[in-house]
């Protein structure tokens, strides 16, 4: 029971960490349908501006509030002058952006080689949350439920954000009806690149916060964006709320079969794909009937 | 919008649109002639570097036309073709090195095995569209990617060697010699090209022509769309598992890079340079991109870096690739 | 037996039902008009008929058989569409879209390793279509190079490619010039006697001059269904949507 009990925090923890990542791309692509495929960039770039400040400032605390701001920029910049432009042109659909962020990957995954090097890097986890906790008769280690504390967290001011203010109605109309909203005064531009450079900054955080869990190396954007291609996939391209569940079941499915079944844990989450795609191709949470 | 511009884009009439036509086909039957003879000498003309870096343009355009086979012949971005292509190097790999087969049963059985996967990984990838199709490609390309490194069968990360070349001893050649490998490659080219342009214009190819300007109408017209993609799929992924075979004999050598994202994305920039539309554009596509390669391999060793700017640039800016752009400038003399 | 029946037919999406227990009859060989506002759920009828959409209840039946539900069965089953949003295969030839309509119905529509140009019958019936369309003309343009009118007459004329039994047409006349409409009468009375046509329009001159029968379609329900006199004399059709140009005429 208490394996059974320390596996389930494990899923939560993986689940709030591959979250962060799926809130940011769902949310990109729901509103303005870009798909980021270079969205482990922002992961990676998070994790090493955290390496940076936190082995120059010592401060794990300070590491977590510098390391998503150049993701922040970096993606307000992308969509701003790139990505933004090229769509007004109306040469480029939205599969070439999604090529052109593709191409992007590339050109992260080799400017992170480049300057970094291939050596393994660290975070060291902060003396505050660096010891066990006691919850429901097992001990589990602070950090992670730092981990978990921090998604949830998110969760709730995304929804509150989109659910019930005047930015979230905006956003939501700007989908919709892009010329109208626009005509109403309200620089649909301008909130555009700021949900992009928000949907890097959420994935540069979550960047920070693995890196005291795993090494940081540059490689390290592809393995965990491939997860969450998962979970956007099941949740429901663009559903915010459906990411957040899908997350779950990612998470726990990859924690389940770590501890239970560690032969099949590679393929347990491309076997959940696979099951998703045939039963529902438009995500377990998507209510949108197709009409001709 | 200026007078001229308007003048400029006058629709053309069914004669002038005739004639471009006859011309343009003119013009590629010379031109294919040309680089047909071109290839056949080309041991003759150059050094063997020449002929190294026309192997790897072949291979590579093989692959290219299977990734184009989707992209452009029916409307379906993959970026996991280069599964295909690592299950074709491994299918042999494994036949020859771990089974013992003969190559020349082990290749049909790599190509029947690719098909068979294909058209089970089809039926579950072609559910989807547009850009989730393109996640779901690339998500199933990783778990191959993964399974690659992982299993004892494979080697893991260190690959297999030890890959033979076609055992052409019966008409007193050796494959191994450069010169004789080259021809070897030619001919399956010749052919790859020939049986993928007879497929584009034959029935099955209109209609995958029509699933791509619009899949609704083709489904309105009494197509079973969802059929014709998963044979689509089916006949790319086989033509990118001979590419994987090419390449693995070519090297003796086969390794998990083979089936990484990296490689996908190679092809699929081949076809966007050289153009989708056309049967020569993913070749051309491959020449450019081989070319590319090499020259920038020499000035530097952040290839990747550079290569992932070149694609930035190529989608934003030469989005209808380097064939149409030609085939423009000769409308515009006419 | 009826050629095309409706039986208790409804549609929701979400709590909006658009149809609702909406029953209508069709016998063989008969030209029926749809009509009604937009919004009166004239198109999703149609896309329920030919199996775009799923009826949350009730049936559609065609010649005494439950409908196949999937849009190629439907057409495989003898039933075409013209849409009221052109869905043209655009970079693609007049010639080219007719001959891709035609070989639906072909069995060398699967065939992989022979040339297209091979099959002469089916590009045979693809210059038969030009010629009933009038599009002989323009057969190797590419579509998007087309005028609405001619992409008009073009989704028509693919309609027809499948040979159908029973023709259902959305809006045809939407956006025509008066010589085009002239053309799409004279065409519709010039079809086969033994097709059914199924023909929602807003355009009355062609409902007048092409249909026996008229249904009028409310809010998702059959308000009436008669003769041209017997729709001009209802007055709630009247009133709602003949206008008073046509009363009493």
């Amino acid at each position: 029971m208490q394996v059974f009990l320390t596996q389930v925090l494990n899923g939560l923890q993986l689940s709030m960490l591959v979250y962060l990542l799926a809130a940011g791309l769902t949310l990109i692509f729901g509103l303005m349908n870009i798909l980021n495929l270079a969205h482990g960039a922002f992961f990676t770039l998070g994790a090493y501006c955290g390496v940076v400040v936190g082995s120059s400032t010592g401060s794990f605390w300070l590491a977590l509030l510098v390391g998503p701001l150049l993701p922040l920029l970096l993606g307000i910049a992308l969509q701003s002058m790139v990505l933004q432009p090229l769509a007004e042109r109306g040469r480029s659909t939205h599969l070439d952006l999604a090529l052109l962020t593709f191409g992007l990957l590339f050109a992260t995954a080799g400017a992170v080689e480049w300057l970094f090097g291939s050596a393994f890097l660290s975070i060291p986890t902060p003396m505050a949350l660096s010891g066990h906790l006691d919850l429901l008769g097992i001990s589990y280690p602070a950090y992670r439920l730092f981990i978990i504390g921090i998604g949830l967290a998110v969760a709730a001011a995304l929804t509150f954000v989109f659910d019930r203010t005047l930015l979230g109605a905006t956003l939501r109309a700007g989908v919709d009806n892009r010329a109208m909203v626009t005509a109403l005064g309200v620089n649909i531009n301008a909130l555009f690149a700021i949900v992009f450079g928000l949907g890097a900054a959420l994935a540069g955080l979550a960047g920070v916060i693995a890196a005291p869990l795993t090494s940081v190396y540059s490689q390290m954007g592809i393995t965990i964006v491939v997860e969450t291609f998962v979970v956007v996939v099941v949740g429901g391209l663009g559903n915010l709320r459906g990411s957040f569940y899908a997350s779950l079941i990612v998470g726990m499915t990859n924690a389940m079969s770590q501890a239970y079944l560690p032969e099949v844990e590679m393929f347990a989450i491309y076997a959940l794909l696979i099951g998703v795609m045939i039963v529902r191709p438009q995500g377990l949470f998507r209510s949108v009937e197709r009409v001709a | 919008m200026s007078e001229e511009a308007t003048i400029a884009r006058t629709p053309p009439t069914a004669r002038e649109t005739v004639a471009l036509a006859a011309q343009v086909q003119r013009t590629t039957c010379v031109l294919a002639a040309a680089v047909l003879l071109g290839a056949l000498a080309l041991p003759w003309l150059s050094a063997s570097y020449a002929t190294t870096l026309a192997i790897e343009i072949m291979i590579g355009g093989i692959f290219a036309s299977g990734i184009n086979l989707l992209l452009g012949g029916t409307g379906l971005v993959s970026l996991g073709q280069g599964m295909f292509l690592g299950l074709g190097g491994y299918g042999i790999g494994i036949g020859t090195t771990v089974l013992g087969l003969p190559l020349w049963l082990s290749v049909p059985a790599t190509l029947l095995v690719v098909a068979i996967l294909a058209a089970g990984i089809g039926a579950v990838c072609t559910r989807t569209r547009g850009v989730e199709f393109l996640l779901i490609t690339l998500a199933f390309s990783q778990m191959f990617f993964g399974a690659a490194i992982k299993l004892r069968l494979t080697n893991g990360s260190d690959g297999m060697s030890g890959i033979p070349r076609p055992d052409l001893t019966f008409v007193g050649l050796n494959s191994d010699n450069p010169v004789v490998f080259y021809y070897y490659v030619l001919i399956v080219t010749i052919f790859a090209v020939a049986a993928m342009r007879r497929i584009i214009s034959s029935p099955f190819g209109s209609v995958l022509a029509a699933i791509r300007e619009s899949e609704r109408r083709a489904a309105a017209m009494g197509y079973a769309v969802g059929r014709y993609k998963i044979g689509a799929f089916v006949i790319a992924a086989i033509a990118c598992a001979a590419a994987g075979v090419l390449q693995a004999q070519y090297t003796y050598f086969i390794n998990p890079d083979s089936m990484s994202w990296q490689l996908s994305g190679e092809g699929v920039l081949m076809v966007i340079i050289g153009g989708a539309t056309t049967v020569a554009g993913p070749l051309v596509g491959a020449a450019v991109f081989v070319l590319a390669k090499q020259g920038l391999s020499i000035v530097t060793t952040e290839y990747m870096m550079f290569f992932g700017i070149f694609f930035m640039l190529v989608v934003a800016l030469f989005r209808n690739g380097l064939v149409e752009a030609l085939k423009a400038a000769l409308w515009s003399k006419s | 037996m009826s050629a095309l029946e409706a039986r208790h037919l409804s549609k929701a999406f979400g709590g909006l039902e658009v149809i609702s227990n909406l029953s209508l009859t069709v016998p063989p060989g008969q030209r029926r008009a749809v009509i009604g506002p937009n919004g009166a759920g004239k198109t999703t009828f149609l896309n329920l008929v030919t199996g775009w959409l799923t009826p949350t209840s009730g049936h559609v039946l065609v010649d005494g058989q439950t409908v196949a539900g999937r849009p190629e069965k439907v057409t495989q089953s003898g039933i075409a569409r013209s849409f009221q949003r052109n869905m043209l295969l655009e970079d693609l030839t007049v010639m080219e879209n007719l001959r891709v309509a035609c070989q639906a119905v072909h069995p060398c529509r699967l065939v992989f390793w022979r040339s297209k140009q091979a099959f002469a019958d089916v590009i045979e019936k693809a210059h038969r279509a030009a010629e009933r369309m009038h599009l002989t003309d323009i057969l190797d343009v590419p579509v998007r190079h087309l005028s609405y009118g001619q992409k008009r007459q073009l989704e028509v004329a693919l309609a027809l490619c499948s040979e159908p039994r029973i023709l259902l047409m959305d809006e045809p006349a939407a956006g025509t010039s008066p010589q085009e409409r002239a053309r799409l009468i004279n065409l519709i009375n010039g079809l086969p006697k033994e097709l059914t046509i199924v023909l929602v329009e807003h355009d009355m001159d062609v409902v007048f001059a092409t249909c026996d029968l008229i249904t009028v379609l409310s809010y998702g329900k059959v308000l009436a269904t008669g003769t041209r006199r017997e729709i001009q004399d209802d007055p709630t059709v009247m009133e709602a949507y003949l206008g008073h140009r046509h009363a009493g005429n």
